[in-house]
């Protein structure tokens, strides 16, 4: 009797409690089953539900980002994409970067990008943020925003216009659904 | 007021302290001061030449003369002067007595002169980086002799 009671002390450890024994069950704390989906045709349709409810962060970091605010708005109806601006980085799936990196603002937009959940994808908008624009010597911003984030999509233009933000919309879209963006690790 | 008995009141009350003193035009009047006195120029231009408008205040470097220029651009709601005051630093050891129980809002500005020129302000209330993060004090960007900036250019440009 004493025999039998250890063992089922140390089959209530918490460490050692396990599904292995059950047939056709995992653990969901780990990454076992999206590891599996990835290889499957599953992932396919998870990427077509992503890549048709890309929500961005409004997060306006210089004149670009009037074009960016511009492009939430009604006229350009943006909802028929899937594209709706949020106003929480915890409700965002995209991160775009509509400015000068200063040095002063790198901190704050690293703790945004930090917030949003995972899956999340970034678009450069904007000559600033691509090359740095006209303040590419300055002595206060950042040079090569994509050593630090992984850009997907770069929109050129000072500012681009709403239309050219939606085509990169469209172009992050089909990254998505060829598998090779850099939002997800495949 | 016009200009000729602005300059005339200002050098007849501080005979020592406004050295040099140039009527550009009717509305546009220039004086060097000491930087010893500036807030006693500047109290008497406020209260007794009705000058309440301290439109800005910067640094200008001048490297070859080893100075740096200390600017007031004062105007007036009552006459139709501008004074531009310039007080002249040493580039070494640039300080200069702050004038802000005169004129409130020359608080950001001598924060940002601070931060980018590197004069330093005696009795600010406040003397701390406006803009720029606080990381980068004691560079002082805007001097002609700044070699910080980023030598390699944006890869994406080329």
């Amino acid at each position: 009797m004493d025999e039998v009671e250890q063992t089922n002390v140390e089959q209530n450890d918490v460490l050692d409690v396990g599904y292995t024994d059950v047939p056709g069950t995992m653990l969901t704390d780990s990454n076992a089953i999206a590891d599996f989906l990835k290889k499957t045709k599953i992932q396919d349709v998870l990427n077509w539900g992503r890549k048709n409810s890309l929500w961005f962060m409004v997060n306006a970091m210089g004149c670009c980002g009037v074009e960016l605010l511009a492009t939430g708005m009604a006229h350009y109806d943006t909802d028929r994409f899937g594209i709706i601006p949020r106003n929480s980085p915890r409700h965002a799936d995209v991160l775009i970067i509509s400015g000068y990196v200063t040095k002063k603002y790198l901190p704050a937009l690293k703790r945004v990008w930090d917030q949003m959940p995972a899956p999340k994808w970034v678009i450069c908008f904007g000559d600033c943020a691509i090359s740095g624009g006209p303040f590419y010597e300055s002595y206060s911003t950042h040079q090569n925003v994509d050593d630090i984030f992984p850009v997907d999509v770069f929109v050129p233009g000072c500012p681009p216009r709403c239309e050219a933000l939606i085509q990169g919309f469209v172009e992050l879209q089909k990254k998505i659904e060829a598998k090779k963006d850099k939002g997800t690790d495949y | 007021m016009d200009a000729n008995s602005i300059i005339s009141s200002l050098t007849g009350k501080f005979p020592e302290d406004i050295y040099d003193a140039e009527i550009e035009s009717d509305i546009r009047t220039i004086a060097k001061v000491k930087p010893e006195n500036v807030v006693e120029v500047c109290r008497y231009l406020k209260e007794d030449l009705s000058f309440g408008h301290l439109c800005c205040e910067f640094g200008v470097d001048y490297p070859d003369r080893n100075e740096i220029e200390v600017i007031y651009v004062i105007g007036s709601y009552e006459h139709p002067v501008i004074l531009t005051m310039k007080a002249l630093l040493p580039r070494d050891n640039p300080e200069i007595e702050s004038v802000v129980p005169v004129y409130w809002n020359a608080n950001w500005y001598e924060r940002e002169t601070y931060e980018l020129f590197g004069v330093k302000y005696l009795n600010h209330p406040d003397l701390k980086p406006l803009v720029l993060p606080e990381e980068m004090l004691g560079e002082w960007p805007l001097r002609k002799d700044y070699a910080g900036f980023p030598n390699k250019t944006a890869r994406n440009l080329v």
